[in-house]
């Protein structure tokens, strides 16, 4: 007598429980800590140097500029004294399109700033971005993965964000390289405003690190 | 206030500093240009060093910065013909500043850089450099330096004193060794490649902190953390794909770091990887081993996946006959009471746990003893292997329909599960733990790894979760009555099935057949065939008429011969393994024995004897502090020839697989492995153990002063 009889229904139900398993098996996904380009842009509302609100998703139809800053940092410092922030938010606002300046260094952190510094900083620098965001929580920056200042973004009309990385393609700290550097920021707002994809939509930004809050890492 | 008097400080110090033109104190880093040579000769190359002091608590950068930062920089100004090649880094490492994740380097680094003097040049050398560096601790600081170095040349070159001769030693040191293994990537869809390092042979246990820094910003995305795993094809590191929206590079070069545990402590290693883009590896989507090695892996998840594994182990070939023959006693229950059934059931799953269990424990036991133990270790033994070989067959035989079980010659495994009732049920659970075992090496060599590597009652409770999926179904059978009546009636379709599935079973032979290979070398096909033909061979002859005639004892007789004769297999390939790696040669062993002689206490002895100087070097494929030693000291140009010029006899002892008269001198010298290194001056009556991290100095000083002593 064999001793061995195979009801069907119990290899039915390996396979089953086996195909449960794989089917679970890769639910998990790597989190992104940055926006892809030609991905919508993560939306955000912040209020302003002003108490004005700025909501990404009103924006529709423009172009957007996001810049992250910190005063005290040589390398914001460097294209605020060799003018070239001001004259890129000024050439931008000419075109329509709007240049919201960040302040995401966490409240409490180097670099955060209220809004009356925020104000006098625009004032004392001479700037003409659309408006200074106060970012206490690091919000904004969180959201697009900002890890220096500057990091610039470029939003289109559609909501896409098309930019991400630095101002320009020499990462020092020094005046003397801003006409030598390739103004990506620039080249890239053409580009948008020409209707052409960008050429260099993702470089390496520089600066010096985004003062995240400490108790969120 | 006290940020500006530490600044006062600083100050105060960096005053006499300024007296000497090669240092430069700035607010938080003491830069200084120093050069191993104190006179250079024309045409001939040195090296320079820019040495930074870094604040307490600031950081300068590596070549990739990571998410923020900036490297330092040199620039050069050198006479006429004269060369400066580019930076040699030292390893970096991994700054996490609030969320930012940074390489490079805390309190001191030195960058060296090696200066080739014009070919025809006389006078001094002067040396000018301008570097800048940025010095982050919350606040970053870009900062610079002027350095300038004279130095006079000379028809030879003299080294720098012992002082700066010591710094650049600890420099060179800190300089990632070129990877002894080749290495390759893959990009899966997603865009996110994983690396994959072919240090074939590596011990997953004794492996930790691997971590992988991209040379460049752009390919690879700069990240916290890495999940890398030790696995049978090496390590390997999923990674993330970078910012650069360009293709992925012909080569993704970094510096690898890991943490090797060796028998006399942990020790650090880097590597320059250089991986060659693979086209044809495409590695899958977050797969459950990847997730499995993750360092984020919680108990919990651990013990969730461990029960899909368990379930998944159903599925297998090897444990699919064990299946059956539990579905086969289900199915004469079927006409039984309910409470029968879940009895049976129970008992069932109980087998299934106790076997996890007592794996559990031993794996726990030889950890506490030994410190270190992979999954599936019972198959390090080619006899297990082999023994497991023949269970299958034996299974496979008996499915085929060639006998029956419930003579005398099932073995005690299968005499047990034969029986019916409870006991049966139990024994059957055990049966498919030791089966599924060898399916489950391979599939959940991951998996396992995590129980492995975490505190005892963790591992216990992942096997056992693993046991309790593997059980799940047939419990989930017994204990329903509804998924019961779904049975269907039993038919002749049953023998067929049963048929059929020896067939895995013969498949499940051959893998371990194979496995066995992989111990014993080519020989153990030999021995496992062999085997398996004895066996075959006696259940012909014991299936051979019957009664208790004088035929019946000599074909029982003849037989249990054969049958001892497969089963003494065991004890040939029990020593077999100390030819294994010859026998298997290639990338499996990776000891280099190219102007080496074997280890042998007699030829020790006998070299020791005649008052020469002997190096012992005792290594094996799959220690990287070996390779690294190798690499760095005893096998460069330099020690080579100091070997020679003492003419020191060179004995190289393999450990890759157990071997015994290596292991008694490990013994002797109170170490539990290797690297171990013996070095017998001539005439000594005992030898001198070396560090487990050898220097090319050190081995250089060693054969000096034999040398100087000769004189």
């Amino acid at each position: 007598m064999s001793n061995f009889s195979v009801p069907r229904r119990s290899l039915m139900l390996g396979l089953t429980a086996g195909g449960a398993a794989l089917a679970l098996a890769p639910a998990a996904a790597f989190a992104t800590t940055s926006p892809d380009v030609g991905k919508p842009a993560p939306l955000f509302t912040a209020v302003d140097s002003n108490g004005k609100s700025w909501s990404l998703a009103d924006l529709k139809g423009k172009v957007v500029v996001l810049e992250t800053t910190n005063h005290d940092c040589p390398y914001v410092r460097k294209h605020y004294n060799s003018k070239n922030m001001q004259d890129q938010q000024r050439e931008a606002a000419a075109k329509g399109v709007v240049w919201l300046t960040t302040a995401s260094n966490a409240a409490g952190e180097q670099g955060a700033v209220t809004p009356a510094q925020a104000n006098e900083l625009t004032r004392s620098r001479d700037a003409a971005p659309a408006a200074v965001l106060i970012d206490p929580q690091s919000k904004i920056a969180r959201a697009y993965g900002a890890t220096v200042t500057p990091h610039m973004y470029i939003i289109d009309a559609k909501g896409v964000l098309v930019y991400k990385g630095g101002i320009d393609s020499i990462s020092s700290s020094s005046v003397s390289d801003v006409p030598k550097a390739k103004q990506y920021v620039r080249l890239a707002l053409d580009e948008v405003l020409a209707g052409k994809p960008v050429t260099e939509a993702s470089t390496k930004a520089y600066g010096c690190s985004m003062k995240y809050p400490r108790t969120s890492t | 206030m006290p940020r500006f008097l530490a600044l006062l400080l600083v100050l105060l110090l960096a005053g006499p500093a300024f007296a000497q033109p090669s240092v430069v104190q700035t607010d938080n880093v003491r830069a200084e240009l120093v050069s191993d040579a104190a006179t250079v000769k024309a045409g001939e190359p040195f090296w320079v060093g820019l040495r930074q002091t870094i604040r307490p608590k600031w950081h300068t950068y590596w070549k990739n910065p990571g998410e923020s930062g900036l490297p330092t920089e040199i620039a050069w100004t050198l006479p006429p013909g004269a060369k400066a090649d580019a930076i040699v880094w030292p390893t970096p490492t991994l700054f996490d500043i609030g969320g930012v994740t940074n390489y490079g380097f805390k309190d001191e680094a030195m960058l060296l850089v090696r200066i080739t003097p014009p070919a025809d040049f006389a006078g001094a050398l002067k040396i000018a450099a301008e570097a800048n560096w940025l010095v982050c601790e919350d606040v970053c600081i870009p900062e610079e330096g002027k350095f300038e170095l004279t130095l006079p040349s000379g028809a030879a070159a003299t080294p720098a004193p012992p002082a700066v001769r010591t710094l650049f030693e600890t420099a060179r040191r800190r300089v990632p060794t070129e990877s002894p293994w080749s290495a390759r990537y893959g990009v899966a869809k997603s865009g996110d490649p994983t690396l994959i390092v072919e240090a074939k042979g590596l011990k997953p246990d004794t492996i930790s902190d691997i971590y992988f820094f991209p040379a460049e910003w752009g390919a690879v995305a700069t990240m916290a953390k890495q999940t890398a795993s030790v696995t049978a094809e090496g390590i390997r590191i999923p990674l993330r794909k970078g910012e650069a929206k360009t293709a992925m590079p012909e080569r993704l070069a970094g510096t690898l770091v890991l943490t090797e545990k060796t028998a006399d402590g942990t020790v650090k290693q880097a590597f320059d990887v250089s991986a060659k883009l693979d086209p044809a590896f495409v590695p899958a989507p977050a797969s459950l081993q990847g997730l499995a090695t993750g360092e984020q892996l919680s108990l919990v998840q651990a013990l969730l996946f461990a029960l899909l594994g368990g379930l998944i182990l159903n599925l297998m070939p090897c444990v699919f006959p064990v299946l059956a023959m539990k579905a086969a006693a289900f199915a004469r229950l079927a006409g039984h009471g309910q409470a029968e059934m879940r009895r049976d059931g129970l008992a069932y799953t109980a087998g299934v746990l106790v076997s996890f269990a007592a794996m559990a424990a031993i794996v726990v036991a030889i950890r506490a003893s030994a410190g270190d133990v992979a999954w599936g270790f019972q198959f390090q033994s080619p006899v297990f292997s082999l023994l497991i070989a023949y269970l299958f067959f034996i299974v496979g035989l008996n499915l085929s329909g060639v006998f029956e079980f419930g003579g005398r010659l099932g073995g005690v495994g299968q005499g047990l599960v034969a029986r019916g009732g409870t006991t049966g049920a139990f024994f059957t659970g055990v049966l498919a733990v030791i089966v599924a075992t060898p399916c489950t090496a391979p599939f959940m060599a991951a998996a396992l790894g995590f129980a492995l590597s975490q505190p005892a009652p963790a591992t216990v409770a992942v096997l056992l979760a693993m046991g309790l999926g593997l059980a799940l179904p047939y419990l989930a059978l017994s204990m329903t009555p509804a998924l019961q009546r779904l049975l269907p009636r039993p038919g002749a379709w049953m023998d067929r099935l049963r048929q059929f599935l020896a067939f895995p079973m013969y498949a499940s032979a051959v893998w371990m057949i194979w496995v066995l290979t992989q111990q014993t070398g080519s020989d153990g096909v030999l021995y496992a065939l062999g085997g398996m033909i004895l066996i075959a061979f006696a259940i012909w002859l014991l299936r051979l008429g019957g009664g208790a005639s004088l035929g019946t004892w000599v074909r029982r007789g003849v037989a249990a011969a054969a049958v001892l004769l497969a089963f003494a297999a065991t004890l040939k390939l029990d020593d077999a393994p100390a030819t294994a790696a010859s026998a298997s040669g290639g990338q499996t062993s990776g000891v280099n024995f190219e102007g080496w002689e074997r280890f042998s206490r007699a030829r020790m002895a006998e070299a020791v004897a005649a008052g020469k100087p002997v190096f012992v070097d005792f290594t094996a494929a799959w220690c990287i502090t070996c390779l690294v030693n190798e690499r760095v000291a005893l096998e460069t140009a330099a020690t080579k020839k100091a070997f020679e010029q003492a003419g020191v006899i060179k004995l190289k002892g393999d450990w890759t697989n157990r071997d015994d008269e290596i292991t008694g001198v490990l013994k002797e010298v109170g170490r539990a492995g290797v690297p171990l290194y013996l070095f017998w001056a001539p005439g000594a009556d005992r030898p001198k153990i070396l560090p487990q991290v050898l220097t090319e100095a050190m081995i250089l000083s060693e054969l000096s002063s034999i040398q100087q002593a000769k004189r």
